[in-house]
């Protein structure tokens, strides 16, 4: 059995990893976050500003049009929902699994879940026409009829799928979270901390029954979350995958989503914690670069599946004999929305393969710009999924181009603005790493796990 | 449906009428009371003082001539549609009171008169729908003879210039400088106006400039008050027809604009004549030509020399492209090949005919045609010899030659013995159409020595569709006051003294004489909205202040008085048959015309000497210019319409502009791309225009459409284009529009063209299935490949009527007259050039024009292509709030109320005729556009879908009536707004349920076939091939567009 590195560096304490973990939310903050959330709120800003422009004029504002009734709300949606997928896979599926590197990262992967999911959750419901009549979409008792939602609408299921994976999604974060809020509740120096994580905590006190119960509820929902992680993106391919329109319909979207999805997700983690590592040095004995190879280990693994997968959708339109699925695939790369196609494949399976070298996946600078890439290419692999296939459909007279405008650029750049403002509150309020799960890991006490050539005392 | 409701008490004796007369009192036309000296006096700059006194705001002032996207906005609602009961306005002649309800008027209930439209092309008798005394929606006339029900584009959007915020609310007067270079207007009361035209009428020396006057009434009121005062009367328009009428006065010795019997020839050759588009009398052209065609096997054949791809070359057999000097080389051409060359007809004795055809042995050479195949066309025109008709005209032929040619296609005719047989003589368009460029070349010499002291202008706009070069606006400055009946601030009113703004033709009576013997009333569908004045009524009030004149112009009130006297005087004695007079004026209103359709002819002796001045035109390298003016804005006089501008040329595609259209290898050779702004230049004048790659034309043409770069029209289409009608050259000699040598240079800056149309070619996809007629003699089915489908489920049930709708490919033209008749009836807005470029025009039934062949002699073909009314529609199954739903009886119906606005609908049709509202639209609509909205169809709110709903609301209405009626519907009960205005009868709708109705039997022909059949969603609307009548044969077994696929 291959032996692992230290999960956690610095022979750490008990109580050196409770002080480590516990900084950043019992200190002023540094001037750096200060600077990058004043940034982060004011694209915020920008970003509501925008929104209700958008509200208040109609959707004619952004680049939508005929033949193209979907665009930058539904590919950035997909986009978000896409990155969401890490966290639960890293903090369910990885439990369950019992994955014991997964503790450092699994708190702020789940953080960027619940932020993405909420900044994804948005976009579906203002991207419609009028977006004041969304409730409608949801099945509730009424006096017109009563007039009941439409089943067979992959909408709808999106609208089930994307609701309960946000709210399970949340308690889940959120019980994981209750031990350490807490921890810090037990720290506080002033009433007012006390009494808010205090409440936040709900009464935890730390007994064995507490624990007891607490460990079976995290099983649970671990379990619970696990299908979800493969459902939700499942479901969103469906919007696709229903439809009739070539290029979209067809078998493969599922796992094809949820791979991509899980690939986006990690490259976001790899993002963020390389961020993070930077403005919260003592996090570097936490999420050491072998947490980062880990995760880029697997962003290449699910980056060649998505570039099978892309692959195979060709292999798919040729062999099908389908004269319009042959020309939505041949126009896809070859048409005027190539660039895009490009841009995605360069992305997603080329960039990705630099993580073949050791060196290269341990090193933060380029694991940095891969996984930047790496979203960009993700965004667009739904930007030329969505737009490709509608602007150059069955009736050539239709066909027509995407009427890209400033409110597309305003609203995929705010989205930035609010999953960033929220992740920076996150990373000052909550404890960014959990620490009742990294004790449980260190070696202390524990020679078996001890390297030969670790630097214990 | 075509009673006439109006409650008239004109069946009242004549002695009653007598007394009621004599019993009315003295009309006051004189200003009793006055406030102050200078109204007293009628101070001009009181009257600008007093009308400006309650609208103090500093805001007000001169409007902006730009097109601030804001103000475009607030102004493009001019062409949409939606309800309001508010406004309830009755003919003046009617008050009909609603607190005794009328037993004709119900509330809801549409009742139709009959009216007409007239625009210079086409005098066409319709009816108008109605609805608590708001005029609606402009309908076909089916018992009518020449249109048989058929409408155009234009005459569908008539009721938007009815409702057009920009027209002028009462008479005006221009208070000029003394250079007259100011435009200053004030308004001024009728009685003013008249006592201050009366004075200058007096004066004598008077001349009337009108457009052609279809009504025999007008021109007699018109004759009448150039006696009273010692006038003239001169009628011009740009787009009229005097090279026709003198080509027949210089080969026949009469002028005459003959009737073309389209509906009998089985061969038609068209010299640049685009009788299908914006020549003359396109609706009756197009549902003759159409009925030659109907029956396959024994279809027309239509063969077109096209300087300009018309819409007439796009929906001929066989298309020569040429250019304008080449026009006379064709018809002559093809008389050398049979006289000389095959030695047929009897004119092959005639050594001056021989002779002169000499000149024109090379024709095909010249033309660059194939020898064989310009034979073959001579051939096919000898083949049916008294079966056949060549015809030819329009601008694209008025190169200065136009005379010649002229003489050269009669001659063709008479060789082939069409004379008196497809082409009709006796039913004469001459009356209707009389616009003549004689009277307006002798009225400007006239002004321009000082003879003319006061000019009305009616009806036509030579300020702005003549060149600047002919000095007719110097010449205006001789006259000393000049009078015009135009119904806004046009380019006419701008140069005149006194704007008498005329009612709108639907606030009117009137009368209407299409050709010889064929009259049609036309009846005021409400009270003027505005304080206008008929210009007949002008005129008759002039002639009685002045006291002058004869006695039946003096002796009504009215013009309805006069018009009923004058047909009681000068049609009833003919017309009557021994009826009654005002039985026989009853039935004329309900049918709305008297006279019948033509029946032919005798055939007229050829004057051969006529021949003599046919010459040769000299071939020009450099390029030819061709002006022509367009299906949708015709002349220009309509173009402060949204819908009109916004309504796909048919051809191009391109909507909110002009162009100079070019081959591609011209392009190539310029180094152009699509929309590249160049600048062209005939001798002096130079103009900048963006250019359009136009497949198909001649590569020494550069084309350019008339009726755009209006200065004054309004805010919609002031600035839309430029106007080409400046590159024409007209002299005494010469009336010329196309043949200019014109240069071209490209000035290297780029502008987008806003275009429907997002591809051109079909990508090998069987969507407009086509097969020749020979391949269709061997196959019924031919050029279609007939797709296996196979369904797991069943199907839905329709256990009541089940609607479908047949497009017949074959009859379709492209006119586009159901594009605007959909967007009136159903309230769809116009939503302005930037939106269209951004893919987001509304129109529910759009038509799809695909090119086939190679780019330089591209085929076109047509296919409207509105919402399918999938039986499985995919449209249905994803919509999350079943805001899209599958009806009892097939259709695919929207509810408004229920739609969130997801577009996941739109996004699955795979035929996209889903529209959606990115904007509300509704909000910009400006008093009183919303008048015209159908109070039937919702107007929609921002964030909807909407799209073509199968009329359901003609469905309904047609079901109440039959069920009051107490029986079931039948088939014909039922025609949706398409289907009505169409003028080939391209569309049947109707029960797909009942075997025997039209519609079923269509469904099942063999050349019908579902758009996208393989997809399984089974259309409810399916298509019949086109069938191109041209000597081609395919190899193959499948033949068709899917062989390449």
């Amino acid at each position: 059995m291959l032996k692992r590195n230290q999960l956690i560096l610095g022979n750490k304490t008990l109580a050196d990893i409770t002080e480590d973990i516990c900084k950043p939310v019992e200190t002023l903050p540094s001037k750096g976050w200060v600077a990058l959330f004043l940034s982060a709120k004011t694209l915020l800003i920008f970003y509501v500003i925008i929104l209700g422009i958008i509200i208040a004029n109609g959707m004619g504002l952004l680049g939508v049009n005929h033949p193209n009734g979907w665009g930058t709300m539904i590919i950035t949606f997909v986009f978000w929902i896409g990155i969401g997928h890490a966290g639960t896979l890293i903090s369910a599926i990885l439990f369950l699994f019992r994955q014991k590197w997964r503790t450092s990262v699994a708190r702020t992967a789940e953080a960027m879940t619940v932020f993405a999911v909420m900044t994804a959750g948005l976009f579906p419901l203002l991207h419609t026409g009028r977006p004041w009549l969304d409730f409608w979409l949801f099945p509730y008792p009424n006096q017109r009829g009563p007039l009941w939602v439409n089943f067979r609408s992959p909408l709808l299921w999106d609208v089930f799928a994307v609701s309960t994976y946000a709210t399970v999604s949340i308690v889940f974060w959120y019980i994981g979270l209750v031990p350490d809020f807490a921890t810090i509740k037990d720290r506080a120096k002033n009433k007012f901390r006390r009494l808010a994580y205090g409440a936040l905590s709900l009464g935890w006190r730390g007994t064995a029954r507490n624990w007891s119960h607490y460990e079976m509820l995290y099983l649970i929902l671990a379990g619970l979350s696990t299908p979800l992680v493969l459902s939700v993106h499942t479901i969103v391919s469906f919007d696709f995958a229903v439809a009739s329109l070539p290029g979209w319909h067809t078998t493969i979207f599922p796992p094809y989503f949820v791979a991509g999805a899980i690939f986006s997700g990690f490259a976001m983690v790899v993002t963020l914690m390389t961020l993070v590592r930077i403005g919260i040095p003592q996090f570097k004995d936490y999420i050491t670069i072998d947490h980062m190879e880990v995760m880029n280990k697997i962003i290449m693994a699910t980056g060649l599946m998505v570039g099978y997968a892309y692959a195979s959708e060709f292999f798919i339109a040729w062999y099908s004999g389908n004269q319009y699925e042959r020309f939505v695939f041949i126009n896809r790369a070859f048409g005027p929305y190539g660039w895009s196609y490009w841009i995605m494949v360069t992305c997603n399976v080329i960039i990705p393969q630099l993580f073949w070298f050791k060196a290269l996946r341990r090193s933060i600078p380029v694991m940095f710009v891969v996984s930047i890439f790496v979203n960009i290419g993700m965004w667009f692999e739904r930007y030329v999924i969505t737009i490709t296939s509608l602007h150059r459909d069955f009736l050539p007279s239709n066909w027509g181009q995407y009427a890209w405008s400033f409110f597309d650029s305003a609203v995929l750049l705010g989205s930035f603005g609010m999953f960033l403002t929220l992740f920076l509150l996150y990373l000052r309020l909550f404890p960014a790493v959990s620490i009742a799960e990294v004790k449980p890991v260190l070696h202390v006490g524990r020679k078996d796990l001890e390297p030969s050539s670790g630097g214990h005392h | 449906m075509q009673n006439n409701h109006h409650d008239h008490d004109h069946e009242e004796s004549e002695e009653i009428l007598a007394q009621k007369k004599a019993a009315r009192p003295d009309i006051q036309r004189d200003n009793k009371y006055w406030a102050n000296l200078e109204q007293y006096n009628n101070d001009p700059e009181f009257w600008k003082a007093a009308e400006a006194e309650f609208q103090s705001s500093p805001l007000r002032g001169e409007k902006e001539e730009g097109w601030a996207r804001r103000e475009f906005l607030k102004l493009m609602g001019a062409s949409v549609a939606m309800a309001s009961a508010g406004c309830i306005r009755r003919p003046v002649q009617k008050i009909v009171p609603y607190n005794k309800q009328p037993e004709e008027v119900v509330l809801g209930v549409a009742n139709y008169y009959t009216s007409a439209f007239y625009d210079g092309l086409e005098p066409l008798s319709v009816l108008v729908k109605t609805k608590e005394g708001r005029p609606l929606k402009v309908e076909g006339h089916h018992e009518f003879p020449l249109s048989e029900g058929g409408t155009s584009a234009r005459s569908q959007a008539a009721l938007l210039s009815l409702y057009d915020p920009e027209r002028i609310k009462g008479p005006r007067k221009n208070i000029f400088n003394e250079k007259r270079s100011n435009k200053d207007t004030i308004q001024i009361k009728w009685d003013d106006l008249d006592d201050q035209i009366v004075e200058q009428l007096k004066k004598g020396q008077v001349a009337v400039l009108t457009g052609s006057l279809p009504s025999p009434s007008t021109r007699s009121i018109i004759k009448e008050f150039c006696q009273a005062f010692g006038g003239q009367h001169y009628s011009w328009e740009p787009l009229n027809l005097s090279d026709v009428s003198v080509g027949q006065k210089l080969s026949y010795g009469e002028a005459a604009i003959p009737y073309y019997h389209f509906d009998e020839a089985k061969t038609i050759v068209s010299i640049d004549a685009d009788f299908l588009g914006a020549w003359h009398t396109p609706v009756t052209n197009s549902r003759q030509f159409s009925k030659g065609r109907k029956n396959v096997d024994k279809m027309s054949r239509l063969i077109t020399f096209d300087s300009n791809y018309s819409l007439t070359g796009a929906n001929s057999d066989i298309r020569f492209k040429i250019k304008p000097s080449q026009q006379i080389t064709v018809a002559m051409g093809l008389a050398y090949e049979l006289i000389v060359k095959q030695g047929k007809s009897s004119y092959a004795s005639n050594s001056l005919v021989k002779s002169t055809l000499e000149n024109f042995s090379t024709a095909a050479a010249d033309l660059g045609i194939d020898p064989a195949v310009f034979a073959e066309v001579a051939n096919n025109l000898w083949d049916s010899r008294g079966e056949s008709v060549v015809v030819a005209g329009g601008l694209p032929t008025m190169n200065g030659q136009q005379s010649s040619l002229q003489i050269a296609v009669n001659f063709l005719n008479a060789v082939l013995g069409n004379d008196g047989k497809t082409i009709d003589y006796k039913f004469d368009w001459s009356n209707s159409l009389s616009a003549s460029w004689d009277g307006l070349l002798a009225l400007i010499e006239k002004m321009q020595a000082g003879q003319v002291k006061t000019l009305v202008i009616h009806r036509t706009n030579p300020v702005y569709a003549l060149p600047d070069s002919l000095g007719f606006q110097e010449a205006l400055k001789k006259v000393d006051v000049i009078i015009t009946t135009s119904d806004r601030m046009d380019e006419v009113a701008q140069h005149s003294h006194y704007v008498a703004p005329d009612n709108h033709i639907m606030e009117n009576w009137g009368d209407i004489e299409s050709t010889t013997g064929l009259l049609s009333i036309h009846q005021p569908t409400l009270r003027p909205l505005w304080d206008t004045r008929s210009f007949q009524l002008s005129l008759m009030t002039w002639a009685y202040l002045a006291d002058r004149g004869p006695k039946r112009l003096l002796a009504y009130e009215s013009y309805f008085d006069y018009l009923k006297n004058y047909w009681k005087e000068e049609i009833y004695p003919q017309a009557g048959k021994g009826k009654n007079f005002e039985t026989f004026w009853q039935e004329l209103l309900q049918n709305g015309y008297v006279g019948s359709a033509p029946q032919g002819a005798g055939s007229r002796s050829f004057k051969t000497e006529a021949l003599n001045q046919v010459k040769k035109v000299a071939a020009t390298d450099g390029y030819e210019l061709v002006l022509y003016p367009t299906v949708q804005l015709a002349d220009g006089s309509q173009s402060n319409i949204a819908i009109l501008q916004e309504l796909p040329d048919p051809v191009t595609k391109i909507v909110w502009d002009n162009y100079v259209s070019c081959s591609m290898a011209t392009a190539e050779k310029l180094k152009c791309k699509e929309g590249d702004l160049v600048k062209i230049t005939v001798g002096t004048r130079d103009m900048t225009l963006p250019l359009h790659i136009q497949p198909g034309l001649h590569d020494s043409v550069l084309a350019v459409a008339v009726g755009y770069g209006r200065t004054h029209a309004g805010s919609i289409a002031n600035g839309v284009g430029q106007n080409a009608y400046q590159f024409a050259n007209i002299s005494k000699d010469s009336i010329q529009f196309s043949g200019q040598n014109v240069g071209i240079t490209k000035l290297g800056k780029r502008v987008q063209l806003a275009t429907t149309a997002g591809h051109h070619t079909m990508e090998g996809r069987q969507i407009v299935a086509e097969a020749t007629i020979k391949d269709f003699k061997k196959d019924q089915a031919a050029g279609l490949h007939k797709h296996h489908i196979w369904s797991m489920w069943s199907g839905h049930q329709y256990n009541g009527n089940k609607w479908g709708l047949a497009v017949d490919l074959n009859s379709c033209t492209g006119c586009s007259a159901c594009v605007i008749a959909c967007q009136t009836e159903n309230n769809v807005p116009a939503v302005g050039k930037a939106y269209v470029l951004q893919g987001r025009e509304m129109h529910w039934i759009r038509i799809d024009r695909y090119y086939k062949g190679d780019m330089a002699n591209a085929e076109a073909v047509f296919q409207p292509v509105m919402c399918q009314h999938c039986d499985n529609a995919p449209c249905e199954t994803v919509c999350p709030v079943l805001a899209t739903v599958h009806s009892d009886e097939g259709t695919n119906d929207m509810a408004y109320n229920r739609c969130v606005g997801t577009r996941y609908c739109s996004n699955n049709c795979p035929y996209k005729v889903r529209r959606f509202n990115w904007f509300n639209y509704r909000k910009e609509i400006p008093n009183p556009v919303h008048m015209s909205f159908n109070p039937d169809v919702t107007v929609r709110i921002r964030g909807v879908m909407e799209k073509c709903t199968f009329c359901i609301q003609r469905i309904r209405a047609a079901r109440n009536t039959s069920k009051l009626e107490g029986r079931p519907l039948k088939d014909g009960d039922v025609k949706t707004a398409c289907q009505t205005s169409c003028p080939t009868d391209a569309l049947i709708f109707g029960d797909m349920n009942d075997p025997n109705s039209r519609v079923s039997k269509a469904f099942a022909e063999p050349r019908s076939y579902g758009l996208l059949e393989e997809w399984g969603a089974k259309p409810s609307v399916r298509y019949m091939t086109k069938i191109r009548n041209n000597d081609q044969e395919s190899a193959s077994k499948d033949g068709g567009a899917h062989a390449e696929a």
